[in-house]
């Protein structure tokens, strides 16, 4: 842990002022708060925390799901108990299933930007805009720079949208009601703003190929610093009602432990990659929109447990707020659409006035971008993980096959391994801390 | 399950075709022929209009916007609907929030079911009406293909007030006693398996 | 880190005419191999220290009813976070495609292939749970395929069959 644990007060928490934990009633001792453990160490201390599943006392089958307040949706896991050890878990997935991608590939490369949105429903920007580099990237199509910024500034809203409802629900099925109504507070703030520059405040389908849908309008920039220099302040809140507080920190501290050479096999990416300590964020690593042009930290955790997961998503949240302080000051003038006839939208201001405009729109709209033939894959940071979108196209103006590689699939998936071992009341703490949507995850 | 079966009448359950009544007036028959009076029930609904509690049923995208309206600033506590069960066998009706998949299609009508009567059932968002943009084969098109619906709220996702606009029109049906199954009688899921007889 | 010029001449190096195809496009690289290679190229990729790719980004199935003697394919995205670098295998499969799984080299595949196998059809041998992920367990036919009807084959509203189910 980077940051010592002493900025609240010394009484009130689970973490004396010393930086000591309480020892009483807690069998795995816990390491000085600046030591970051090696692979090897957290190896062990897995080993440590886990039970051991081989017993051949009676296994009871229990199905949580997919009617169950905290599998977060529809989610179905079928839990074989050992008493209170969990033993195994089996997954079933597919109860959101509607066909995105045989859907995608019957429409053309603008039709599917609002089928991308309903994807991660809780950052849907980012969806968007996700899809829209990778259409970019197969169409070779130039982004302007304020359209980066904008894109930017949006993906960064829906992140910190993102986390404040996940922390909300996350410290819901831990069991504090109030805490969700106080997170409900703050998220509010940045659905207006999204609503604001949008106009819906989930469903954004705001992104398009070549830029975005609009500019920003009149007295957005003045809000959205005003909202960005208060939620570091609400930050700073959040981490001294959950870090200290000794349930939490007892719920959540070695629980779940998943390190880096797990996180890769199983493709769990996002802040629980990084709360493994792997420096890791395709925002730094593979760039794209305006993030190589701010200066951000990639928040990152040691400990690879739920309580570190929490740890990093608080500084990404913080991290949030600084990419969208600077893309707001060095928000550059110019076109937020690209001047590409062939695969971007027409700007509507234009259509009815413009013969050649309205030409090239009614292309659009009726016919489709034309593509190159070839295949793409694109990645991007998704509040949730790594969000890659995979495209091969023959030509012409649909996808001949379109995949969607979202993360919440994957961290589906990886509870069994993430979970075994542990207790029954820990399948809840862990599930969240992965932080799945189930649209996301169904497809 | 549920509403079929002569022997056992629900009070609730008047059957307004049988007896030829209107939907607002009329006896409700209790096991021995006993009436209740229509004033009584009319008590019963009025108390029972403000302690609505859903059941904690989210689907997809609109369940968000179902939990901010349970949030601080919409705050659904006003109304006495903030205590949303996670139980069927608990709640009083239930919100379909979000596209309903073959998959889930059993289950949304069990859960249906095991809501005791009487029981009221919003559809919100266009995927709970009509299936959305999602014209696939893993979406029913429709939850009212499923399930008797009263109060449909348009959007995706329809705003927290429009939720809440939804609920005040199933308060209004809670206070009249009407419930979408008046005069159907039938679970239009089991319609669709015994081709329209009602016996399933 | 190793450059991507460097993991292609590594590969190339290793395999030689093996490697069936190679691609470049917008600075991706993808490698076409046969069937049989399959597993001892993704295996080589994963363990090789100049190749060191560690995790399995996707694994899709693809279908393209145009190519007639082998009208299926699967695609692998590989990642490398040693070297910072991706790579594209593909392979293409004939009718009634069968491949040897990948999950014993990446967990990760579990999923994969089980939505490669009910969305195409495509088998995998070896895989520990191949099973219905996402569509009901009666679910007849394969939607990825180009020949499935969008709103499916039962058509009306449901969509499904209830019967034995409620």
């Amino acid at each position: 842990m980077s940051e010592p644990a002493t900025s609240g007060p010394a009484t009130s928490g689970y973490i004396s002022s010393t930086g000591e934990p309480e020892p009483h009633g807690y069998s795995v001792e816990v390491p000085p708060l600046e030591h970051r453990p090696t692979l090897d160490e957290l190896k062990e201390r897995k080993a440590r925390t886990r039970q051991n599943v081989e017993t051949t006392g009676e296994i009871l089958t229990v199905s949580m799901g997919p009617q169950h307040p905290s599998t977060h949706g529809v989610y179905r896991a079928v839990l074989d108990l050992d008493g209170e050890v969990v033993v195994d878990i089996r997954p079933e997935i597919g109860n959101l299933h509607r066909g995105v991608e045989k859907l995608s590939e019957e429409r053309t490369y603008h039709q599917i930007i609002p089928i991308t949105d309903r994807l991660d429903y809780l950052s849907s920007f980012a969806m968007n805009h996700g899809y829209c580099e990778a259409v970019e990237k197969l169409m070779g199509v130039e982004v302007p720079a304020r359209a980066r910024y904008i894109r930017t500034i949006t993906s960064e809203l829906c992140r910190l949208s993102n986390h404040i409802m996940w922390l909300g629900v996350h410290i819901m099925d831990l069991g504090t009601q109030t805490f969700f109504c106080i997170c409900f507070r703050d998220r509010e703030y940045i659905l207006d703003l999204l609503e604001m520059l949008t106009g819906a405040r989930l469903t954004h389908s705001f992104c398009r190929i070549g830029g975005v849908a609009k500019d920003l309008p009149d007295g957005f920039a003045h809000k959205c610093r005003k909202v960005v220099e208060f939620l570091p302040k609400r930050v700073a809140e959040y981490e001294r009602i959950v870090k200290q507080n000794r349930i939490y920190y007892r719920r959540a501290k070695n629980v779940g432990i998943f390190t880096s050479e797990d996180c890769f096999a199983w493709r769990v990416t996002g802040p629980p990659l990084r709360a493994a300590g792997v420096v890791r964020d395709l925002r730094k690593d593979e760039p794209y929109a305006a993030y190589d042009e701010v200066n951000f930290d990639v928040a990152v955790e040691y400990n690879a447990d739920v309580y570190d997961r929490f740890l990093v998503r608080m500084k990404e949240i913080r991290e949030s707020c600084k990419i969208i302080e600077q893309c707001l000051d060095n928000l550059p003038d110019g076109p937020f659409l690209a001047k590409d006839s062939v695969h971007t939208m027409q700007l509507k201001k234009n259509v009815m006035r413009d013969a050649g405009a309205m030409i090239h729109d009614f292309y659009q709209v009726f016919h489709g971008p034309d593509a190159p033939k070839g295949e793409v894959y694109r990645a991007t940071e998704v509040p949730k993980g790594e969000f890659g979108v995979y495209i091969r196209s023959d030509g012409g103006t649909k996808p001949a096959r379109i995949h969607f590689t979202t993360p919440s699939f994957y961290h589906g998936q990886v509870l069994p391994a993430m979970a075994r071992g542990e207790m029954l009341a820990d399948v809840v703490a862990i599930f969240a801390s992965i932080d799945v949507v189930l649209g996301d995850c169904d497809r | 399950m549920g509403i079929t079966g002569s022997a056992l009448v629900n009070p609730f359950d008047r059957g307004i075709q049988a007896t030829g009544e209107d939907s607002l007036g009329g006896p409700v028959r209790l096991p021995g022929g006993f009436a209740m009076p229509v004033q009584i029930e009319r008590i019963l609904g009025f108390g029972r209009s403000f302690s609505f509690w859903p059941l904690l049923f989210g689907l997809a995208c609109c369940a968000i916007e179902m939990m901010a309206l349970g949030g601080s600033r919409f705050d659904m506590s006003r109304f006495g609907m903030e205590a949303m069960r996670a139980s069927p066998r608990q709640a009083d009706g239930m919100i379909v929030a979000g596209w309903c998949s073959t998959k889930m299609a059993p289950r949304v009508v069990r859960l249906y079911e095991q809501i005791p009567d009487p029981k009221w059932v919003l559809a919100m968002g266009s995927c709970a009406i009509s299936g959305n943009i999602w014209d696939t084969y893993g979406v029913v098109q429709g939850v009212d293909s499923l399930i008797p619906v009263d109060v449909y709220v348009p959007g995706c996702p329809p705003r927290p007030e429009a939720l809440w606009q939804g609920l005040e029109m199933i308060r209004d049906r809670i206070k009249q006693s009407r419930h979408a199954y008046d005069g159907l009688r039938r679970i239009p899921a089991r319609d669709a398996l015994t081709g329209g007889t009602g016996e399933a | 880190m190793i450059s991507l010029e460097a993991i292609k001449e590594r590969l190339e190096g290793q395999f030689g005419s093996r490697l069936l195809d190679r691609a470049d496009f917008r600075d991706e690289v993808t490698y076409a191999v046969a069937p049989g290679d399959w597993m001892e190229v993704l295996s080589f990729c994963r363990d090789d220290p100049q190749m060191a790719f560690d995790q399995l980004d996707c694994l899709v199935g693809d279908h393209l009813p145009e190519r007639a003697a082998a009208p299926f394919q699967v695609v692998a995205h590989l990642v490398s976070h040693t070297h910072g670098q991706r790579l594209r295998i593909k392979t293409a499969l004939a009718e009634d495609p069968t491949l040897p799984t990948v999950t014993n080299l990446w967990p990760s595949a579990g999923f994969d292939e089980r939505e490669a196998w009910e969305m195409l059809g495509i088998a995998f041998e070896g895989h520990p749970d191949l099973r219905r992920l996402l569509t009901t367990e009666d679910f007849e036919g394969y939607p990825l395929r180009k020949d499935f009807p969008l709103r499916g084959t039962i058509g009306g509203r449901i969509r499904t069959e209830l019967k034995g189910k409620i």
